[in-house]
């Protein structure tokens, strides 16, 4: 378990897993993080920071070589997840491929275009444009969920995530290391969403989201209740009902809860229901669309009728089209008021106190819906004019983000060794952290360790590779037993191991065994007994064949030699071996070309015989040792070698030595071999 | 197997047994349930394929009677469409007649047992099928079309493709066999293996230029579709047909008549993420769902259709003109010169539309018509009575009158099977239970608003108004005779009947009646199954190069003419090649040894690895040790110990045949072997480089290179060429150029 610092053993470099939060590392927004591995790169969401502008939104992806990032995958399509993903795609050197769900690809094209149009910042500051967006489509590949995808060896799915149609939790798969990447999710079904799936395969990392620290959430029932309650308030005093909320994702589940409250509740059918957003209006239809993506109620609903075409609400295109005479429920973006058509009606709103607004969602600090919150007694206008605040304001929290209950039900149902917390505040995060070690403080049979990256600081964890491998074919017949001898091919593929013979290769792989055959043709115009002497120094293992009719030798057993008017033909089946042999034969065959040896006089095969041997040896042996350790006759081919007292028998003949002494002994061997060696022509080796 | 019966195989990897689809033919034929009922118990879990009867058809014949209980599993689509194509049939075999081999409620028991998955979801079953995956790959051909995929610990790979189609149409990608390489078994349908097909073009045009000219000519267009396979993509074709101004086809109408179409289209629509990448484009780009039709009109009887202005294109479920609104319509509409009926699909053999299909120069038929009637049998009385309970509708049991067509002269067994349906009739075997059954059954799926138009009364008598007057230029003659059996026979059930009827139910028969109809109409032939032809079927053999290979569903000359291509094309098939007869057992067991071994990290990096394509090899040598398997695992791994190495055990277990079982877990580890023992091999070259390609890459070298009589010629003093056996053959004279040729020749292979 060797975490960053471990410098006792320097871990081989690809064995480390590195986690690298490239934005969204203790703070929320610009969702972005790197996975390096086994030199596998894969990016994590590819978002922006809503609070900051051009480049200085993006994510810090100046650290990373871009180019050698391998794989894009996009959890869902809110901006601080996928929002650089046009830049991205378009502006860099990202050469990967880059997936997303169905859902959130065809919302992320309408969202983006949606922000690029209500962005009002000067062009040059621009990350990308409308046609970039366009661009960028084709690059965007999709993904069904459960759907197992293999790229370069990284092998990965996704799970849902709850929160927002189309949101995903990836599970990545790298030489058998799974890393599941959680986005944004929650566990609480709602309406339209299924909760978040705990997936049945254990992660070994863990990368989730921790916006809401160690906060518990509401009851579902409870808060809806709250909700419609207020609402059915409101407008029966005779106010206005305004909820300011993002365009997409709480919006369509609000609308579900007041579509299906107004269907129940005939009384108030006359009060209208307006969802002002063309961004809401354009994705409705993919809502209405991607129903498999949603909930078992609301895949069974769709038998009877499409739950996403409301029977109570309409759209509101603009102020110009909206005849404000009496109570009404309207919805309007953006969901903090920070400026649009929620702050426009916030103003005209605020002054009657038969009125109310409900903040339906997460505020980020300075924005007037958080400002309302603290209950002022005025607010500032958009001109500048302060308005006195008399309408109801009320908060209910419908985000769909995971709260500490769920979140540690679901470490806990995991059981990750390593648990990275990305996508919070910072002191949510160190008190998620905390809560997180205290609960296993106790437990002596699983132990977590939670890591809070900053952003750019990687977190770096060490995987043992032990790799497996697969025996199989004919060298797996038998039963694999102690101490057996295995032999064939490693393949190696993707992070998996295979070891076959060579002969199965064809049935396992479609890789295919092939044999290369060399003829190499010389000129030779000497004589066939010529070469044939040279050739047996060479080589004692030489046969006479007819190949073709034609005289041929075969030297090792493996090169042949043809014999052909003025040239000989050399033919060898290659390998490093043979190819080794078939150099000496052409050596050799040269050697007697250029030989100006007349005809005639070719000597018979030089033979090794025996006394030539014996010479030899006696000679040598008078070198090692001197003649007065050498017994001066042979007797029944035995030479005595006397050397510091001990005695050593050479038999001539056979050359075996018999010695008390070990070490002496060996020194005899070893020398006698090497001498036979020296004299005696090659042979076949192996 | 050798004939055009549904498919419905059984595959048995080791222990468990999978039923490889569950089709029914269209008469749903006991003999064909027999077989599969034999097995019945034995069988662990369905695959299935497309949504069509053809396919799943005796799912809730089976689930529903309790024969088969096990996991079934398929795709989203197939299981959505499934439930369509089966509520549909149902629906049109009980407009006509007293069908009681299945019941609504079966189907829903059927398809609650689906385990829906989506393309490449991996499912590692469990228990007995322990290290077994399974995992569905798009077909194409209907929505949620499968392949399906399955692997035996890792290394097995079987591969069950029917029906499959490559090319891309207008709302499916085409299968993606084309990924899937060497399988250790395949099992392919030759249903199409000695069919041309005409260009997608063609056949587009032939269909426009059909409907145009009966359009002009005021005549009406039945096309006999499926019910929600292929009739999306019919349907989707017409529509743009419709909406594209030149095509001068505005003017007229367009409808889509099935008992379910409205549910059809809805579930087609949210189904995008299951279609083509263009309809897939097309909606995220611009929001256009292919499925929200401009020009064609949902209808659910008869009655409805009628309020649409003639002249008109119907698309008609059933395609095989068996039962349902094609064959009311067909019956309707096959007088006239001036109407055209289009079969799109070839059906079984039997079927009235494969007859006529086959037989084009005919132009008489003799049918047998069958409907449902009131009891009362006087049109007037009926009438009346139903007036008087109109406001008990609801418990009215609907009263569509049917015809049923036969072809007695062709086929023996269906004359057969048509004093089968009379004794039935006669016997007047009215379950009024589940009658009203059906009734509140179609009330929930139909979804009271927009199925309730179906039933009512006033409707009802429009129909009997249209019946009666598209009957009179017909054969009039004729069908009097049989019109006096009739009655007769009708009252002979109602004397049965009448003992156990309710007062508040109106009570029906079904009478049948045999009538020879001249057909004027212009039927033609348009070929929308959506199936690969011959052609590519064997384009994509010889792409796959599975190791064996299991030919079925087909005549016996295209099994046999499918099954010479592979073997006279050496490299198509390695192994066997099986064309089973019904109920014949295949025996494809293939010695598969594999156990798995433990690489220690200083083995795996003293290896020097070659690549070759993707893969990396090296030549390992090694030595087991078995003792070691448990206490060197890492520290990371401590959390799933437990279940990883049981589930190698098994494997090993599983792998080696007959090997006696060590108790203890235990994965043997490999050791590098020591020094002494080190014994050198014989070096092996791997991969397959093309001369083609070595070329390039010696002009990249800066050697002249070229083809000489299929010689590559080196710099004019090196050979290189092919010989025979596949062998690669340098020659040269000696040379430097022969060296450096030779060594460019080794880089293109992994050398280990």
């Amino acid at each position: 378990m060797a975490k960053s610092g471990d410098t006792v053993v320097p871990a081989d470099e690809s064995d480390n897993l590195l986690i690298r939060p490239l934005g969204s590392g203790q703070e929320v927004g610009r969702s972005c993080h790197l996975l390096e591995f086994k030199g596998k790169k894969i990016m994590l969401d590819c978002g922006i920071h809503p609070g900051l502008n051009g480049f200085a939104s993006l994510p810090f992806l100046d650290l990373v070589e871009v180019a050698e990032v391998d794989l894009l995958l996009i959890s869902h399509f809110h901006l601080d997840h996928c929002g650089a993903l046009p830049y991205f795609l378009e502006k860099t050197q990202f050469k990967g491929r880059c997936f997303m769900t169905h859902a959130s690809k065809a919302i992320y094209r309408w969202l983006l275009s949606d922000y690029v149009k209500v962005s009002n910042i000067a062009t040059e500051d621009m990350l990308y444009t409308e046609s970039d967006i366009e661009n960028s489509m084709d690059k965007i590949e999709t993904i069904n969920f459960h759907q197992e995808v293999e790229v370069n060896g990284i092998k990965f799915w996704c799970y849902t995530a709850g929160h927002v149609l189309g949101a995903a939790m990836f599970m990545i798969e790298i030489a058998g290391v799974r890393v599941l990447y959680t986005g944004d999710f929650s566990r609480q079904e709602d309406r339209h969403l299924m909760a978040a799936e705990i997936p049945r395969i254990h992660p070994d990392v863990v990368i989730i989201e921790s916006t809401y620290g160690t906060h518990i959430h509401e009851k579902r029932e409870d808060r809806e209740a709250r909700f419609t309650g207020l609402v059915h308030d409101i407008v029966s005093r005779g106010g206005r009902c305004l909820i300011p909320v993002f365009a997409l994702g709480r919006a369509q589940e609000l609308l579900l809860i007041l579509d299906e409250y107004w269907s129940n509740h005939p009384e108030l059918h006359d009060i209208p229901i307006y969802y002002a957003s063309s961004l809401a209006k354009k994705c409705m239809s993919v809502y209405q669309t991607y129903i498999n993506a949603m909930n078992e109620k609301i895949r069974r609903q769709i038998n009877i009728s499409n739950p996403f075409v409301f029977k109570h609400i309409s759209n509101l295109k603009s102020m110009e089209h909206f005849e404000d005479i009496g109570p009404s429920v309207v919805l309007a973006s953006p969901g903090m008021m920070q400026s649009g058509l929620s702050r426009e009606l916030f103003e005209s709103w605020c002054t009657d106190k038969r009125n109310g607004c409900i903040i339906a969602g997460y505020c980020v600090e300075g924005t007037l819906a958080k400002h309302i919150l603290s209950e002022p007694d005025e607010i500032m206008t958009m001109t500048g004019q302060k308005l006195p605040l008399k309408c109801s304001v009320d908060y209910i929290s419908f985000s769909a983000h995971t709260d500490y209950k769920q979140t540690s039900e679901f470490l806990r149902a995991l059981k990750p060794a390593h648990v990275v917390l990305v996508h919070g505040e910072q002191n949510e995060m160190s008190r998620l952290k905390a809560a997180l070690i205290r609960e296993y403080e106790d437990d002596t049979e699983y132990q977590m360790n939670v890591h809070n990256p900053k952003n750019t600081v990687a977190v770096e964890l060490h995987f043992r590779g032990e790799k497996m491998a697969k025996v199989v074919g004919s060298l797996a017949a038998e039963k694999p037993k102690q101490d057996q001898r295995i032999s064939g091919i490693l393949v190696k593929r993707n992070f998996n191991y295979h070891i076959v013979a060579p002969a199965d290769l064809s049935n396992y792989t479609d890789l295919a065994m092939s044999t290369v055959t060399q003829r190499l043709s010389i000129a030779y115009t000497g004589t066939v007994a010529l070469l044939k002497y040279y050739l047996t120094q060479l080589s004692s293992d030489i046969e006479h064949i007819e190949k073709a009719d034609k005289p041929t030798l075969r030297i090792f057993k493996s090169v042949f030699l043809i014999i052909e008017p003025k040239m000989v033909v050399i033919e060898w089946i290659a390998n490093p071996v043979t190819d080794m042999y078939a150099d000496a034969v052409v050596t050799v065959v040269l050697r007697a070309e250029s030989d100006p040896m007349p005809q005639k006089s070719v000597p018979p095969p030089l033979l090794v015989d025996k006394s030539h041997v014996q010479e030899c040896l006696l000679e040598m042996l008078t070198d090692m040792f001197g003649s007065e350790g050498i017994s001066k006759m042979i007797r029944n081919n035995m030479v005595t070698v006397t050397v510091d007292e001990k005695i050593a028998t050479v038999n001539v003949d056979s050359l075996e030595v018999r010695c008390d002494d070990e070490e002496l002994q060996q020194v005899l061997l070893t020398a006698i071999k090497n001498l036979y060696q020296a004299i005696a022509p090659v042979k076949q080796a192996g | 197997a050798h004939n055009e019966s549904p498919p419905c195989y059984m595959l048995q990897v080791d222990e468990f047994r999978f039923l490889l689809d569950c089709g029914w033919d269209e008469d749903f034929s006991m003999e064909f349930i027999k077989e599969i009922k034999r097995h019945a118990h034995q069988i662990d879990a369905i695959l299935l394929t497309y949504p069509d009867h053809i396919h799943l058809g005796a799912l809730p014949y089976l689930i529903g009677k309790g024969i088969l209980n096990c996991p079934i599993y398929a795709t989203i689509p197939v299981y959505k469409m499934g439930q369509m194509f089966m509520y549909d049939l149902y629906q049109s075999r009980h407009n006509t007649e007293d069908f009681n081999v299945f019941t609504l409620d079966d189907v829903d028991v059927a398809f609650d047992k689906i385990v829906q998955l989506k393309y490449s979801q991996t499912v590692h079953l469990k228990g007995k099928g322990h290290g077994i995956q399974i995992t569905p790959l798009p077909a194409g051909h209907m929505l949620g079309g499968t392949i399906w995929k399955i692997i035996k610990d890792g290394e097995e790979e079987i591969v069950y493709a029917v029906d499959y189609n490559h090319k891309k149409e207008r709302h499916l990608n085409g299968c993606v066999l084309e990924n899937i390489s060497r399988p250790s078994l395949m099992i392919t349908d030759a249903f199409n293996a000695t069919y041309v097909q005409s260009r997608r073009r063609a056949r587009d045009e032939q269909l426009l230029t059909t409907i145009l000219q009966t359009m002009r000519n005021d005549g009406n267009v039945l096309v006999a579709v499926d019910t929600a396979g292929r009739m999306l993509e019919l349907a989707q074709l017409l529509d743009q047909m419709w909406r594209n101004a030149e095509s001068g086809l505005s003017p007229y109408s367009l409808a889509l008549l099935n008992n379910v179409s409205f549910n059809v289209v809805e579930f087609a629509k949210s189904q995008v993420e299951w279609m083509s990448d263009k309809i897939m484009r097309s909606f995220e780009e611009a929001r256009n769902n292919p499925f929200h039709f401009k020009h064609v009109k949902l209808c659910h009887n008869l009655a409805e259709l009628a309020r649409i202005p003639e002249p008109k294109v119907v698309l008609a479920s059933v395609p095989d003109l068996q039962c349902g609104f094609s064959r009311d319509l067909f019956l309707a509409w096959c007088g006239s010169p001036k109407n055209s009926i289009i079969l799109t699909n070839r059906t079984s053999p039997g079927t009235l539309a494969r007859w006529l299909i086959d037989n084009p120069e005919n132009k008489t038929v003799t049918m047998d018509i069958r409907r449902r009637v009131k009891l009362e049998g006087a049109e007037l009385d009926d009438y009346l009575r139903k007036r008087k309970n109109k406001e008990q509708e609801e418990l009215r049991i609907k009263n569509e009158q049917k015809r049923e067509l036969e072809d007695e002269s062709s086929d023996e067994s269906e004359t057969e099977m048509d004093t089968d349906a009379q004794t039935v009739t006669s016997k007047g075997k009215h379950d009024l239970m589940m009658k009203s059954e059906g009734k509140s059954r179609t009330g929930f799926f139909k979804q009271a608003k927009k199925s309730y138009p179906m039933f009512p009364f006033s409707e009802e008598k429009l129909k009997w108004d249209d019946y009666g007057e598209i009957i009179r230029p017909e054969d009039y003659t004729i069908i009097d005779v049989p019109q006096t059996d009739e009655d007769s026979s009708a009252e002979n059930v109602k004397k049965q009947d009448s003992a156990i009827q309710d007062l508040s139910e109106v009570p029906t028969k079904c009478v049948a009646a045999t009538v020879t109809l001249d057909i004027n109409a212009n039927i033609q032939y348009i070929d929308f199954e959506g199936r690969s032809d011959g052609e590519s079927i064997k384009k994509i053999l010889s792409q796959i190069k599975p190791r064996q290979l299991i030919l079925v569903r087909a005549t016996t000359e295209a099994t046999e003419a499918l099954a010479e291509y592979c073997r006279k094309n050496e490299g198509v098939v390695q192994g066997k090649i099986f064309l089973p007869h019904i109920g014949e057992v295949v025996d494809v067991t293939r010695e598969s040894h594999i156990f798995q071994v433990r690489l220690r990290d200083y083995v795996v990096s003293a290896l020097e690895f070659a690549k070759a394509k993707e893969t990396e090899l090296a030549w390992i040598d090694g030595i087991l040790d078995m003792s070691r398997g448990k206490v060197d695992t890492g520290a990371m791994y401590d959390a799933e110990e437990g279940e990883l190495t049981e589930e190698k055990a098994r494997k090993i277990q599983d792998g080696v045949l007959n090997g006696e079982e060590d108790p203890m877990e235990v994965v043997p580890t490999v050791e590098a072997l020591p020094h002494n023992q080190f014994v050198g091999h014989k070096a092996v070259f791997i991969n397959e480089p093309k001369l083609s390609d070595f070329k390039l890459v010696l002009l990249q070298e800066g050697i002249s290179a070229e083809f000489i009589a299929g010689v590559l010629i080196c710099n004019n003093n090196v050979a290189v060429r092919r010989n025979e056996a596949g062998r690669i053959q340098l020659e040269g004279t000696i040379c430097e150029d022969f060296f450096k040729i030779r060594q460019i020749l080794y880089s293109q292979y992994a050398i280990v």
